[in-house]
């Protein structure tokens, strides 16, 4: 642990805004919801029209504060989709306001209150690096198999990559795929794909927005290295009940929430189940028949608003996931979040939050083979504690403040045998660890043109008993045994994080924005597969396996025309990474109470050069994103030490998403993909061993997978929409043009002639229909 | 992995989508051939071999071509006897004299154009085979059972080979004892579909290697047939020292036979 006390005062002081003496001020607060179901919207902007460039955005939960001077002024609130609100206010004391916003685009009041506010865009004043997308501005992006997957859309973003067809997880700007902190309502979610990739774990249904940040991390957050995920659910509507569903051709879908205890709250339960194993049992083939393959999962929460200084929030998810192919094997694994929250103002300039969390991540995978049964065992379960504070100190200053803790249990993969299998019972001992953080942060408006947002998160890992732990000889050969009782600390490892981004607005539709962050991560996962498995697993740092450290600066440079309806941005990052992970040739992952000796650290570096043009608003919306980027590692016992590219790395990167509203009826999508194919280790040689040919490698990652690009097109037929019912249809076409992308590139010896070999590349998604039936009443 | 790979795909099939595989020819890197031994002492009656070879272009024949004119020597260092092999056709080199024994330290050296690669194995205790059974669950792909007991006070490393009515299959598999210490094993072999059909004779020969073969080995069958999931391929560590592919194996071999039939 460490003493944070004295360095959250030495930060206090650096905040020029409690240092001022201030002119006489009232704050306006309140929270900002949606008119007709009360759901918060986070992230919309509160200005006024008499004092141009001062404004303030809602925080995750609603709630904005923003001190100006006494005096008459008119309150302008606007949040994208949703139709712009004024309000005259009498700005001569402190003030509660809250404010209803009716969904639904009114263009031509959005000009007048743009130039008579001047108010200035949203992406302008975000940090750099910062996307935040609703479910609603996402639900006509076609998707496979045409369901509409938050995760599957940011995707489509600059410096987001998908892992491929087939596999899950997704990189960051160059980052791993472990490397991305993945929240639900605060819980971190560590497997956020269902059936190893074909869907996300967030049902849209129950979804309200994700923020996504690669970059400028702000330092409430921490733990990852490349990005943050940050999804909120749904708070359900609390005017009225409401059902809605989907019915589609692999899963089903359904949402019912509505107001509690007098409209001073709501509640919203979400199911989805897929449902490919009925299929499967009509099969005649006898492996596939008997088979399951299925997904479910549960959204549930509610919320009360006690009073006006106090809500409480309690949210849960559950999902698992069941694949088993009958007599071979099994994998299931599922994840469980439960978060208790509780926000309280503690007066018009000081929100709280404070949030309970626990999170539970387990996955089982069976080998039945013949009379081998083994079923191994692997979870990572977190208790969380998490105090977050807002100070809206002056119209110049906000300061975000807070601490953090989370017991961290490791069970990295323990095997259970049936009696008469070739294989032992092996147990490993659990591993404990301690995540803390503190942090504290100032957004500093010196003047109109800037703002910059500066601050420190101070994190620490403890790694606790009880438990073994070793050191190794440089040829892993354990050559001490220590053992540690309960909590009794093994190794402690304190991180600074600073945390820097500033914007600067040259002028109304332009700014340039500069950040710098260190990140830290604890909590590793390991795999020597070639994608993201259920059967990885995650281990927190020891005291052989450091945190990792990454550093960033980006530089970007953003602009907005057409009375904010097109934005466009260009930003160019570096990165370093320190003490990255790789492993030792014929490393063994499963079972190893000795994986550590397995390991190989490095460090690496990316960078690259993301540009984005969005069009928001009209009968053609969209978005152009390319980005042109390098990833690399340099691992001591790989490569000969030299620098190679990493697995993720695409040197050129392109979507193109669009939708158009073709008639009242019918919206039509579009999006096309294209990248580089990412770095593989191709063989340059064979030799026969007991006559089966075998491959000789050179440099790792020296060749290129073909590139990957794939059409999808999407069309939406509403076929009601009342103010009771609203139904629709969703046909999607995945892989338009039956695009070959590479699932896997098999070398081997060619059935037909035993004396040749050759190169089997396997696609798994040519050409895939989908239709779903939406309602909702 | 391969086991994950196949899930999906089932699962993809089972949707209905559309999975499919096709042949690609992608440029390979190509950094000039390497010098291929793979040497063997065993428990059964010599003489042995050491076959010394040349890695091919991935696309090129699964010929190696071999290597002439190399000396070769192996020594039993335990009884302190050196064997110099003679070159019996090209590129294999053959024993005269020595005798596998267990327990024993062997060394081979090959000097070849010049360079000078060596290697030792130990030739572990005997572990026998008991019979051999089959399994039909898949009738195209049935695939032999070995039984045999794992020896506790060991740590055991094996190769399985098969022949079918006599003839070598051109396949290997290994298994090694680190999860399994002291069980008794019934473990089936892996075939390709249609190599063994109804009635066909089967022997199966369980080979106990030591560590630096099990490495090579191990490695050398996921390359062979696991390389899609392999998240980095690499050439085999083999136990020869001097920068060549390739095993030297000192190892006992017990076999039992079995006629598949259903």
């Amino acid at each position: 642990m460490f003493k944070s006390n004295h360095l959250i005062t030495i930060l206090l002081l650096l905040v020029p805004g409690l240092l001022l003496a201030q002119q006489k001020k009232v704050t306006i607060s309140g929270t900002i919801k949606d008119k007709a179901s009360g759901e918060t919207l986070p992230g919309a902007t509160v200005g006024f029209t008499q004092l141009p460039g001062i404004g303030v955005s809602a925080n995750t939960y609603g709630y904005y504060a923003i001190s100006v001077p006494e005096g008459q002024l008119t309150l302008v609130a606007s949040y994208a989709g949703y139709k712009t609100d004024t309000i005259k206010v009498d700005a001569t004391k402190n003030t509660v306001i809250n404010i209803n916003l009716a969904s639904g685009n009114s263009q031509l009041q959005e000009v007048v209150i743009k130039s008579s506010t001047n108010k200035n865009s949203n992406v302008l004043t975000a940090p750099a690096g910062v996307q935040r997308l609703s479910i609603e501005s996402i639900k006509n992006v076609p998707v496979l198999a045409g369901e509409k997957d938050i995760l599957k859309t940011i995707q489509l973003l600059p410096g987001v990559v998908s892992a491929g067809d087939g596999r899950a997880g997704f990189y960051v700007r160059g980052g791993g795929p472990d490397q991305n902190l993945i929240l639900l309502d605060g819980a971190t979610v560590y497997n956020a794909s269902h059936l190893l990739g074909f869907f996300s774990v967030f049902n849209s249904d129950a979804i309200k927005d994700i923020s996504i940040y690669k970059g400028g991390m702000p330092a409430s957050y921490g733990g990852r290295l490349s990005s943050v995920e940050d999804i909120t659910m749904n708070d359900g509507n609390n005017q009225r009940i409401g059902v809605n569903g989907g019915l589609g051709l692999i899963a089903s879908r359904l949402t019912v929430d509505g107001p509690l205890f007098n409209k001073k709250g709501s509640f919203i339960v979400s199911a989805r189940r897929t449902y490919a194993d009925l299929f499967t049992n009509l099969a005649s083939d006898t492996t596939i028949k008997g088979s399951k393959f299925y997904f479910y999962d549960f959204n549930a929460k509610a919320n009360y608003q006690i009073n006006d200084n106090n809500r409480i929030f309690l949210s849960g998810y559950f999902g698992k996931d069941v694949m088993n192919i009958k007599k071979v094997n099994g994998i299931d694994y599922a994840n469980t979040t439960g978060t208790f929250r509780w926000n309280h103002i503690f007066s018009e300039k000081l929100f709280s939050n404070t949030s309970l969390i626990y999170s539970n991540y387990n996955y089982n995978t069976s080998y039945l083979n013949f009379a081998n049964n083994v079923k191994v065992t692997s979870a990572i379960t977190d208790y969380h504690f998490k105090q977050d504070f807002n100070y809206y100190i002056n119209p110049s200053n906000k300061l975000d403040f807070g601490f953090e803790s989370t017991y961290h249990i490791t069970q990295p993969g323990s095997a259970t045998a049936d009696a008469d299998s070739k294989y032992n019972n092996v147990v490993l001992g659990l591993k404990h660890s301690i995540e803390s953080a503190a942090y504290l942060s100032n957004e500093w408006s010196p003047s109109a043109k800037w703002k910059i947002t500066y601050g420190v998160r101070l994190s620490d890992l403890d790694v606790v008993g009880p438990g073994n732990f070793y050191t190794y000889d440089v040829a892993g050969n354990v050559l001490t045994t220590t053992n540690y009782g309960s909590l009794k600390s093994v190794k402690n490892y304190f991180n600074p994080e600073p945390r820097v981004a500033a914007n600067y607005q040259l002028n109304d539709q332009t700014a340039l924005k500069l950040s710098y962050d260190r990140t830290v991560q604890n909590i590793h996962l390991l795999s020597n597969t070639s994608a993201t498995s259920p059967t990885s697993i995650y281990l927190p740092s020891t005291n052989i396996v450091k945190p990792e450290v990454g550093d960033q600066v980006a530089l970007g440079y953003y602009h907005t025309f057409h009375q904010n309806d097109w934005e466009f941005s260009s930003e160019v990052y570096y990165r370093t990474l320190q003490n990255q992970i790789d492993y030792k040739d014929g490393a063994n992952l499963i079972g190893n109470e000795n994986v550590e000796a397995d390991l190989l650290f490095g460090k690496g570096r990316a960078y690259g050069w993301e540009n984005f043009l969005k069009k928001k608003t009209g009968k053609l919306t969209g978005w152009i994103s390319y980005a042109l980027s390098k990833s690399e590692r340099q691992i001591a016992g790989i490569n000969n030490g030299n620098w190679y590219n990493a697995s993720q790395d695409q040197t050129h990167h392109l979507s193109i998403v669009s939708m158009y509203q073709a008639s009242k009826k019918w919206t039509l999508s579009a999006s096309f993909v294209y990248s580089t194919g990412n770095p593989i280790t191709y063989p340059n040689g064979k030799f026969t061993v007991d006559g089966a040919p075998v491959y000789t490698y050179g440099d790792r990652n020296a060749s290129r997978q073909p590139a990957y690009n794939r059409l999808d097109l999407g069309a939406t037929l509403y076929t009601k929409k009342t103010s009771r019912l609203e139904s629709s249809w969703n046909f999607s076409i995945y892989n338009v043009y039956g695009r070959a992308n590479p699932y896997t590139i098999d070398f081997q010896r060619d059935p037909q002639n035993p004396d040749k070999s050759q190169v089997q590349l396997t696609t798994l998604f040519k050409f895939v229909p989908a239709v779903t039936y939406n309602f909702k009443f | 992995m391969k086991t994950l790979k196949t899930i999906f795909i089932l699962f993809v099939v089972a949707c209905a989508a559309i999975s499919c595989t096709k042949t690609i020819t992608p440029v390979l890197p190509d950094n000039g051939t390497q010098l291929v031994i793979e040497g063997v002492v065993s428990d059964t009656t010599g003489p042995y071999h050491v076959n010394i070879s040349k890695t091919v272009n991935f696309y090129a024949d699964n010929v190696d071509p071999s290597v002439s004119g190399a000396t070769v020597t192996i020594t039993d260092v335990t009884s302190g006897i050196t064997d110099n092999l003679s070159e019996t056709s090209a590129g294999v080199y053959t024993t005269h004299t020595i005798v596998g024994a267990y327990g024993h330290l062997y060394r081979m050296t090959a000097f070849v154009n010049g360079k000078t690669y060596t290697a030792t194995s130990t030739m572990p205790q005997l572990v026998k085979i008991d019979s051999v059974s089959f399994d039909y669950s898949d009738k195209k792909q049935i695939r032999p059972v070995a039984w045999y007991q794992d020896p506790a006070q060991f740590t055991n490393y094996y190769k399985y080979s098969l022949t079918v009515n006599d003839v070598r299959l051109k396949r290997f598999s290994t298994f090694e004892d680190r999860l399994s210490n002291g069980r008794y094993i019934r473990d089936k072999a892996d075939v390709d579909t249609m190599e063994i059909k109804n009635h066909n004779v089967v022997k199966f020969s369980l080979v106990g290697i030591d560590v630096g073969a099990y490495t090579f080995l191990s490695e050398a069958a996921d390359v062979a047939y696991n390389n899609s999931s392999l998240a980095a391929p690499a050439t085999p560590v083999s136990n020869i020292s001097g920068g060549c592919v390739g095993y030297f194996s000192a190892q006992t071999v017990s076999s039992a036979t079995g006629t598949a039939s259903y």
